[in-house]
């Protein structure tokens, strides 16, 4: 069985295309970003949350209700995946477990009909979320920071340039997906947790791969083709090299939907998240990957050929 | 076909050391099943019988992660500035009260160093430390030396009280850690009341002085617990626990008694030898150190070695009268038998192993022992673990349950040498006048007898006490390093100086929570698993089925990398695990689509092959260290379940590049050789 055998696709023609709607999305993004935002998870904005199963259906009216008279006002409660499991969260920390104790002990008393399970406690300080932002913000520059290095001994640094540019592009374009979903898709509830974090460092990962891979056959082409056009030897790399791309990227996506759909709640903003990256990941490693490098190429070209022709006038 | 054996002999020793690796959790697994089935008493006697087993499975197997397996993780925070409030000579300025209060608010989201901010704020308003601390003689520098020494005291404090607390709460793996200027990390898996946690991280350590039950008190008490146990085993008719179990260790029960005849002569005569450093533990008043008294203690030790023999003596008596009473062998001791004779000798109490101790714990707790259990009676059992005979002792002591003082008469506690005499480590402990007047009267009234230093019911020391102390100031002797002296000290500053605790972060899942995320993490994988499988085999036909084995080939090799690291498996590390799969995937996909692209060219298969893993060669390697990359910063930069991601990520690569460059390219080599047709789709 074969698929997208012996494919003569203009890529790199259409890259100009390609820039403004990466750009688009990522202006439209960031402008829901800024006005909605992505809702910070308890990991970086600090609090109390607890994550109950009751035995029969809650209302979250009630239950709010009653952490309004516990003198808990403004708690959030999200249902996940029925009205048995629902998750409470406020901004308060208080000392100790004090606001814990008092979700529990107010739910307690006043549902005294509908026992419930504490399935999971997480009390977060400011001074954590705080640290895990920094850490969030380090680990992703360092990790750019990394790629650009290594590459740089293994390519031209343009490319090693171009790879990291397309990697920021799938950052931004990924945050901008997860911020236009949360806001179209009520049910959805992402949150910026650890795990979504780890999501965004494994695309990183994953994305230049892809790009990676397209280089090494531009890099190999180069040779065996000197007297061609560039961007027609990068347009030859990305078609021999789509039906792989094609593959791989779809069956690591197979399995990222697998855990989207079957993976449990925790799994849900890493795969999610993950399952953009690895779109916007294929797309940059021809459209700003590899379109950087061609643009570049014919900069350099063109300012090359005007200084020879003023050499020779 | 020379290089091909070097190959598959490597891979063969990986896919075994693997197995290896990964039996003890396939072990654990099963035990833990079997467990489960049993109720009651049956439970019980199966933990007995199969301890070691059961201690070796965990010891081994692949660690979950609390999300995984349910638990607690928190996050102390050490009160520094409360400590620097405490220790300051005034305390209503209220320039300094306003100071202290805005130090708070910065120690909540700063990790920096408090002392120095601390100074910056007292420079604002023209202030030193000297305005509030320490003698007028001192210099600034010596106090902020002072008071430096005093907050990481008191932090190394706060952690060898939760690690002592965590340890008698008896958590299977537990973890803690120091992070940062003034954070411990503590992580209980398996925890699942998080209330009791919570009291006892945070509660204030108990710091007591506690007198001993000795001699015949504490025979009598050893007996009746032995004699009661013995009749209860009887009466159930099965020996209690294993009869295999019993019987091993009565043979060696029988062989210490005749020991502990031989070497009761031996111990009387070469008393002077000094092997038994903790024997020489003594309280003694620190103006009198005369060559005499320490002969003297010497003496006394000698008499607490003798009292242990007495106890052994009777144990030999008890089974005399079992003998008598029943058809069973005469050495039937279930309760002596868990100690070790040898060293219980040496240490002068009853020493168990580990092992044995979480038995005599268990007995501890029968109704039967409880109810014979003299009402004035504590047990508890020595900080300080022998290291002997391949295994880890502690010494049990019967302590007075009423305690004599407290810690909060402590005001100092140093750790130096013995400069006068002996050059040996000593602590110098202080008290308050009230204490001075309790403690002079405790130790008249007990000269000769052992006092116990207990913090948090473990017993850090047991001096004898050789002389009422009337000034205040004792001098405890004895400890084998200045490491245990300065233990002692920070144990005994506990009482004066208690580091709060706070508690910042905390996180509790639930079992059911972990086993409802592993069904899901697994279900995920294996469905993930099989589709990616069944791709391969339709897209690229037979070596696609190759690529499948070389994926199950990397699921054990990572399961086995990560049971060899004694590695966390969490949440995002099943999303690991399955990402792993997929660069399998990606590279295997990479191979064969060279292959084919060679094959259309018309090259026969044997160079198509060669050529197409030449060529994807430079290809492999520069997209999985650019992920290893991104993994270390993720290892370095994440915490808990992130971290057990990186690990499981890290992993996979190495699995994958080894099964996909070595392995995969063997398996075709040798199929090549025997003239089997390979199709790639």
């Amino acid at each position: 069985m074969r698929i997208f055998h012996n494919t003569q696709i203009d890529f790199l023609g259409k890259r100009k295309l390609f820039y403004v709607v990466s750009l688009v999305f990522i202006v439209v993004g960031m402008i829901v970003l800024s006005i909605n935002g992505i809702p910070r998870g308890i990991d970086f904005q600090g609090g109390t949350e607890l994550q109950m199963r009751f035995e029969k259906d809650a209302n979250s009216s009630d239950i709010r209700s009653i952490m309004d008279n516990a003198g808990l006002p403004g708690m959030e409660i999200k249902t996940m995946g029925d009205e048995k499991n629902l998750l409470l969260r406020t901004p308060i920390q208080g000392e100790g477990q004090t606001v814990a104790d008092k979700i529990e002990g107010a739910l307690k008393d006043n549902l005294k009909d509908n026992p419930f399970q504490v399935m999971r406690v997480d009390k977060v300080g400011p001074k954590i979320g705080k640290e895990l932002t920094e850490n969030a913000l380090k680990a992703v520059i360092f990790s750019l920071f990394g790629i650009l290095i290594y590459l740089s001994f293994r390519f031209q640094f343009v490319y090693s340039l171009g790879a990291v540019i397309a990697l920021f592009h799938d950052v931004l374009i990924t945050i901008s997906a997860v911020a236009i979903s949360d806001a179209l898709i009520p049910g959805l509830r992402l949150e910026l947790s650890q795990t979504m974090l780890a999501a965004f460092l494994t695309l990183i990962g994953f994305s230049v791969n892809d790009t990676v891979i397209i280089f090494d056959r531009i890099r190999e082409n180069i040779k065996l083709f000197k007297n061609e056009d560039i961007e027609k030897v990068m347009n030859k790399s990305v078609n021999a090299t789509l039906s792989r791309t094609i593959i791989t990227s779809g069956t690591v996506f197979l399995t990222v939907l697998v855990l989207f759909l079957f993976g449990g709640e925790v799994l849900r903003d890493f795969s999610f998240t993950f399952g953009i990256g690895i779109i916007t990941g294929t797309y940059s490693s021809v459209f700003v990957a590899s379109s950087i490098v061609v643009d570049w190429k014919h900069f350099r070209l063109s300012k090359d050929k005007l200084t020879v022709a003023a050499k020779r006038r | 076909m020379k290089k091909n054996l070097t190959r598959i002999v490597i891979t063969l020793i990986f896919v075994l050391a693997s197995i290896i690796y990964i039996y003890p959790t396939y072990k654990d697994y099963s035990l833990g099943k079997q467990l489960s089935s049993l109720t009651g008493n049956d439970s019980i006697d199966f933990v007995t019988n199969n301890a070691e087993k059961i201690r070796d499975a965990r010891d081994g197997r692949i660690k979950l992660g609390l999300d995984l397996k349910g638990g607690m993780y928190v996050v102390l925070d050490v009160d520094v500035v409360k400590l620097l409030e405490d220790v300051a000579k005034t305390k209503d300025d209220p320039t300094f009260v306003k100071i202290l209060e805005d130090l708070k608010v910065i120690s909540e989201t700063s990790d920096e160093n408090i002392l120095t901010i601390f100074k910056q704020k007292l420079a604002e308003k023209g202030l030193t430390l000297k305005n509030f601390y320490g003698e007028i003689t001192d210099d600034e520098s010596a106090i902020e030396k002072k008071l430096q020494d005093a907050i990481d005291n008191s932090i190394d404090r706060a952690i060898s009280v939760v690690r002592n607390r965590v340890d008698r709460y008896g958590v299977a793996e537990p973890q803690i850690q120091k992070i940062g200027g003034k954070r411990i990390i503590v992580e209980l898996p398996g925890v699942s009341n998080p209330d009791d946690v919570r009291k006892l991280l945070q509660g204030t350590a108990q710091l007591t002085f506690q007198l001993l039950k000795e001699g015949d008190a504490e025979a009598k008490i050893l007996n009746d617990i032995n004699k009661t146990l013995a009749k209860l085993k009887d009466s159930t008719g099965t020996n209690f626990s294993s009869s295999n179990l019993l019987m091993t260790d009565e043979s060696k029960t029988k062989e210490t008694i005749t020991k502990v005849d031989t070497t009761k002569k031996k111990t009387d005569s070469k008393e002077t030898a000094g092997q038994n450093k903790d024997q020489k533990k003594d309280v003694k008043k620190e103006t009198d150190k005369t060559k005499k008294d320490t002969s003297k203690t010497k003496k006394d030790t000698l008499k607490t070695k003798k009292d242990t023999l007495k106890t052994k003596k009777d144990t030999t008596n008890l089974s005399d009268t079992t003998s008598e009473s029943d058809t069973t062998k005469s050495q039937y001791n279930p309760f002596f038998e868990l100690f070790d004779a040898e060293l219980s000798q040496s240490a002068g109490g009853p020493v168990a192993s580990s092992l044995n101790k979480e038995k005599i714990e268990r007995i501890l707790k029968m109704d039967a022992i409880k109810a014979i259990l003299p009402s004035d009676v504590q047990i508890a059992w020595s900080q300080r673990v022998i290291e002997a005979k391949g295994d880890k002792f502690q010494v049990m002591y019967l302590l007075k349950k009423d305690a004599e003082l407290t810690g909060k008469v402590v005001t100092d506690a140093r750790a130096t040498f013995d400069q006068q005499s002996t050059g040996r480590p000593i602590v110098e402990m202080e008290m308050n006048s009230e204490g001075t007047a309790d403690w002079a009267r405790i130790t008249g009234a007990n000269i000769n007898k052992k006092c116990a230093i207990v913090l948090d019911g473990v017993v850090y020391s047991a001096p004898v006490i050789k002389n009422k102390i009337t000034g205040g100031r004792s001098m405890i002797e004895g400890m084998a390093n200045l490491e245990e002296a300065k233990l002692l000290a920070i144990v005994l500053q506990s009482g004066a100086l208690p580091a709060p605790l706070k508690i910042i972060q905390e996180r509790s899942v639930g079992p059911s929570l972990g086993e409802d995320s592993i069904r899901k993490g697994l279900t995920s994988s294996l469905l993930a698993l099989i589709f990616v499988a069944l791709f391969m085999i339709v897209y690229y036909r037979f070596g696609g089925s190759i690529a499948d084995l070389a994926l199950f080939i990397n699921v054990l090799f990572v399961l086995g990398i990560m049971a060899s690291f004694k590695a966390t498996f969490t949440v995002p590390g099943i999303a690991g695990l399955i990402l792993t799969l997929g660069m399998a995937v990606d590279t295997n996909v990479l191979i064969f689509e060279r292959i084919r692209e060679e094959l259309l060219t018309g090259k026969p298969l044997k160079s198509a092959l060669e050529i197409g893993y030449k060529k994807a060669f430079s290809a492999i390697i520069d997209s999985h260290l650019t992920s290893v990359i991104t993994g270390i910063i993720l290892y370095i930069y994440g915490t808990g379940p992130i971290k057990g991601f990186a690990v499981t990520l890290l992993a996979g690569i190495c699995s994958n590049l080894f099964t996909a460059i070595v392995i995969t390219h063997f398996i075709f080599d040798i199929l090549l050789e025997k003239g089997k047709k390979l199709s790639f789709g």
